[in-house]
């Protein structure tokens, strides 16, 4: 603990030189359960180095470690001194049994795993992410209560971590495990992106963001090649002695047999959802395991049982795991054998992690070409397939917009984009005329007021709807940097609409209100575009969902009431917690039959 | 379905609905050519109206003196719905033997019925795997039984904190907890009291016989709820062990129950006694005001689950169709109405219901719209044959209106009014202490 206000700065004996740009921390692998001769696995991970204070406490994230069940405050982080203020590891080198006895080293493995989130974030959008409430610093609580959950609130600019005793006696920190931390630090950072998404709106989007932080959260373990390494010929239940593995050269070199599409999901995906802790599975549900076992069927999102948004969010995960398997199985039949009938199993893990890598990349990616409101699953998949292919035309490698597109399709997941692209699934570029000539681009990468008014120059051609309260939400250039070196920059702003009418009246619009529905029910309707601009200032894209968009907007209200948002008092400040917690209990809601 | 009797058949019924509050205690006489049988069905409150706790003996004891005066000290059956405090707390025992569980003891009840997670073979810890009267599987059914007891222990460390946690709660939010905390605690005195009280003991679940013909000549008693776990089918079965899995987590993380818990690691700064650094004062009161929601939100989880363990109830009797199914919510309704195998008989039979016990004191899903729509005899005309909805409640202890969750539930009271001929608890005044309705068969 610190004197109050007493944040210590660098001390001035610190070299200004050559300042590092980022400092290694240790952290725990996946969680404590996944051990190694005994010992729970741990990882040194890169986050960007920062004169941190006590918590740590730095520029983007403040771990505040207050335990609201026992009402205590524990010791916090404290920096080195001297010339490692900047890059030390307190913990370097340190036993892992010992860390984990040490609330310090809990504090520093959450202000890893979030700063290393961030970063991957912004290093795939080009640009600095903020979060999604009016502060730079995200309070992260790694004890916050002794209940198995956790979750990110954005009223309290926060990411809560919950403990509990496991069925031995020991304690399970729910801020030990790498998923559930990274999957937390993405429902925050989306938030940021899109804040919209949080919204009441269809059955897809409230799953989106349960299915997309599970997404990163599973890309984001499976590009560590050690992971990937370990698991990849491993069958359920299987753990060969290392001798035998030895003498078998089963450390060396993978069969080729164990790398079809099947044999990868039962040994990578079902693999690694073994080894995570099955108590934690209190906390993070069950994604790995779920949609590793969900088979593909364009059933799956018609059914009663995928309407509840833990459930829904599972058939995106399975589609994106699907589709990982399938590149990497296929990626690995061109490769050459080390020996007859075996590859080489370091060629194997990494190729798979830099799949996974570039799966995440997209992942993130997609959301700069993803609606600002109202996204549903169809409309992921064509932001998925444009980002990539604007950075990365040549699919040739991986193909992994093929598989993309194959693998959502099984799940019954089709692009939004009505053709006119470049490839199959991308947004087409905007056809109209557009004038330019009134506005500054320059001035336009910018401003909001620049963007605003080329918005409303060309309102016809970009069909902004004039009857409705329009604001530009956010302008971020972007400054992406592509597999062959070159940099590609582009400008995204977001434009949302508002328009507040009574139910008689949206029949004037062609949108169908639900059954029982009173005509004086006020219902706020929501349209946006995301407009994407290329280098010279020329709109590339423009990924809009209409607010007079009848169809989609009578789906959304039909879906709003079924699920009691038209009840008085319906919105859940602690969204994320009550997901959550329903994820874990496998609970659903039937609103219809409810008064 | 149980075989009719068709020895003797009762003339009349009469329903007494006690004004209890919150809580439900209702005493049905059977009136045969040559005597009456009495049927208690629950006895508990969590909350009686302020007239009856002004002044004088307490209202419990009033309450229950009067089924004993009424039922002339001898009771046919008792049936307690669920656990839940506001259904059994009059059951509980003083140790001077003069409470209220002690008179109906008395009472001598030849049947004691109790829904199937109730049966003692069942309970956490018990050596042998299940009783042969349990169906389905023992494992399984032991996790579900040892989660409902682990939710106890849930809501008595719930309702601890609750009372350690300051001003930084809300005072809804502390209100709604201590409300349902208590109402989910283990009530053991009445629990141990039921299990030794009268002679013959029956665990029923849907589609079971409800031990009752032999009691109850020429009256046919359907149990439609709960479902066992084998009945509720794969997915439910998964899902009570998911559920068992949690609350056994959640109870430990608990444990010792309701102590205030001891700090994780050495050296933590007590904010009891120590003040917070200034830099993360601003965030304390609120992780505190978080926990407060998340505790009730657990609550209020655990409060449906055990809600759904109740009782669902049909009596036919001399053309008459009565429905009593405790507190049982949607999930309970659900498999009645949708995945039971004689899910055909079961709507023909609620659709001909005359007497309904409206479900869970009137809150907003124990009443499904799809079993309202069922029921023929609701009418906005009055008249002989019109539904009549019994209603067990007292406003302002439970939900909150703003948030569409008030019990009763307005929307759910106003079509009750319209649809049906409403005897509502909340609607007598005074000290009166019960209502009265007789029903000629």
């Amino acid at each position: 603990m610190t004197a109050p206000g007493k944040h210590s700065p660098p001390p001035p004996s610190r070299s200004r030189l050559a300042p590092t740009r980022t400092r290694t921390l240790t952290v725990i692998a996946q969680d404590p359960s996944v051990t190694l001769r005994g010992q729970p696995v741990t990882a040194q991970v890169e986050v960007p180095a920062e004169a941190l204070g006590p918590g740590p406490c730095g520029y983007r994230v403040h771990v505040i470690d207050y335990d609201a069940t026992a009402d205590v405050l524990y010791p916090a982080w404290t920096p080195a001194t001297g010339a490692d203020a900047d890059n030390g590891d307190p913990f370097a080198g340190a036993s892992p049994k010992a860390a984990i006895d040490d609330p310090r080293f809990h504090q520093q493995n959450v202000y890893a795993l979030v700063m290393r989130t961030l970063a991957r974030f912004e290093q795939a959008l080009g640009r600095r992410v903020s979060w999604g409430f009016y502060g730079h610093q995200l309070k992260v609580a790694p004890h916050a209560f002794a209940e198995a959950n956790a979750f990110y609130t954005q009223r309290d600019q926060a990411l809560l971590f919950g403990y509990f005793p496991g069925e031995s006696g020991d304690m399970v920190y729910s801020c030990l495990s790498h998923d559930v931390v990274v999957h937390e630090t993405t429902h925050a950072l989306v938030d940021g992106l899109r804040g919209r998404y949080t919204d009441p709106s269809s059955p897809d989007q409230a799953a989106f963001h349960e299915g997309f932080a599970d997404v990163v959260a599973l890309l984001s373990v499976f590009s560590l090649r050690e992971v990937v390494r370990a698991l990849v010929d491993r069958r359920p239940g299987d753990e060969p002695r290392g001798a035998e593995r030895r003498r078998r050269g089963a450390d060396t070199l993978v069969r080729r047999e164990d790398i079809t599409p099947e044999r990868l999901r039962e040994s990578v995906l079902l693999g690694l959802a073994q080894q995570m802790g099955q108590e934690l599975s209190r906390v993070r549900g069950q994604p790995l395991r779920r949609s590793a076992a969900l088979r593909p069927s364009p059933a799956h999102l018609a059914a009663t049982e995928y309407e509840v948004p833990h459930r829904r969010g599972e058939v995106l995960v399975a589609a994106m795991m699907d589709a990982f398997v399938s590149v990497w199985s296929a990626r690995l039949q061109t490769l050459g054998d080390q020996e007859p009938g075996r590859l080489s199993r370091d060629r194997v893990a990494e190729e798979g992690a830099d799949i996974a890598d570039a799966l995440l990349t997209m992942s993130i990616r997609a959301l700069d070409y993803a609606p600002p409101v109202h996204i549903e699953f169809g409309d992921f998949l064509s932001a998925l397939l444009t980002a990539d292919h604007e950075i990365r035309p040549d699919d040739s490698r991986f193909r992994l917009r093929r598989h993309l597109l194959s693998s959502f399709a099984a799940y019954g997941i089709q692009p939004a984009s009505r053709g006119g692209g470049a490839e199959k699934g991308l947004w087409a570029p905007p056809h109209a005329e557009l004038v330019y000539e009134r506005s500054h681009f320059e001035s336009m990468s910018r401003s909001r007021d620049e963007v605003f008014r080329f918005v409303w120059e060309n309102r016809a051609a970009l069909g902004l709807y004039e009857g409705a309260y329009s604001r530009v939400l956010s302008v971020r250039p972007c400054h992406r940097v592509g597999p062959d070196g070159f940099v590609l920059r582009e400008v995204v702003a977001e434009c949302v609409q508002i328009l507040t009418v009574q139910a008689r009246e949206l029949r004037e619009l062609g949108v169908r209100a639900p059954r029982g529905m009173d005509p004086e029910t006020e219902v706020r309707l929501e349209g946006g575009m995301t407009l994407v601009f290329d280098e010279y200032g020329r709109l590339k894209f423009n990924v809009q969902n209409a607010i007079d968009d009848a169809a989609r907007q009578s789906r959304r209200l039909q879906a709003l009431w079924d699920f009691g948002h038209f009840r008085k008092g319906a919105s859940h400040p602690r969204r994320f917690a009550a997901i959550h917690r329903a994820r874990a209990l496998g609970l659903s809601r039937q609103v219809r039959e409810e008064w | 379905m149980p075989a009719k009797s068709e020895r003797r058949q009762p003339t009349a019924l009469t329903l007494r609905t006690y004004r209890v509050g919150f809580g439900d205690c209702f005493l049905l006489t059977f009136h045969y050519p040559d005597e009456a049988r009495h049927v208690l069905i629950d006895c508990g409150t969590v909350a009686f109206p302020r007239s009856h706790t002004a002044k004088g003996r307490p209202p419990m004891l009033r309450v229950v003196e009067d089924i004993r005066d009424q039922c002339g000290g001898k009771l046919h059956a008792v049936i307690v719905t669920h656990r839940h405090r506001d259904h059994l707390s009059g059951f509980k025992p003083r140790k001077d033997g003069r409470g209220p569980g002690d008179i109906l003891k008395a009472c001598d009840p030849d049947v004691v019925l109790q829904p199937w997670t109730e049966d003692p073979a069942l309970a956490a810890g018990a050596a042998a795997p299940g009783s042969p009267r349990t169906p389905g599987s023992h494992q399984t059914a032991r996790a579900f039984t040892r989660a409902l007891s682990d939710m106890h222990r849930v809501a008595a460390a719930a309702l601890a904190e609750t009372k350690r946690m300051r001003a930084d709660v809300q005072k809804n939010i502390r209100q709604q907890l201590e409300f349902l905390g208590e109402d989910n605690l283990r009530n053991d005195a009445a629990v141990r009291n039921l299990m030794t009280m009268g002679r013959r003991h029956v665990y029923a679940h849907a589609g079971s016989d409800a031990g009752l013909a032999r009691v109850l000549p020429g009256v046919t008693v359907h149990v439609l709820g709960p479902p066992t776990l084998e009945q509720a089918g794969d997915l439910h079965r998964a899902r009570a062990v998911d559920q068992a899995e949690f609350w056994h987590l959640q109870a430990l993380s608990s444990a010792p129950s309701t102590r205030r818990p001891r700090a994780l690691f050495k050296g933590a700064l007590d904010l009891r006694t120590h003040a917070a650094p200034p830099q993360v004062r601003w965030f304390i009161p609120r992780v505190r005001n978080l926990r407060g929601e998340s505790l009730l939100d657990l609550v209020r989880v655990l409060d449906g689950a055990m809600n759904n363990t109740s009782l669902v109830l049909l009596f036919e009797v001399g053309g008459k169709k009565l429905l009593f199914p405790g507190d049982a919510q949607i999930e309970s309704w659900e498999y009645a109405l949708r995945r039971a195998e004689n899910r055909e008989e079961v709507k023909r039979l609620l659709a001909d219901v005359h007497v309904y016990k409206v479900g869970h004191h009137g809150s907003l899903n124990a009443t499904p719209k799809s079993l309202w729509r069922l029921f023929r005899h609701r009418s906005p005309a009055r008249g002989a044959g019109r539904l009549i909805s019994l209603l067990s409640t007292l406003p302002g202890k439970h939900g909150r209106k703003e948030r569409g969750t008030e019990v009763p539930r307005e929307a759910l009271l106003k079509e009750l009014e319209r649809h049906s001929e409403l005897v509502s608890t909340h609607a007598l005044r005074g000290r009166t202490l019960r209502h009265h309705l007789i029903i000629p068969l």
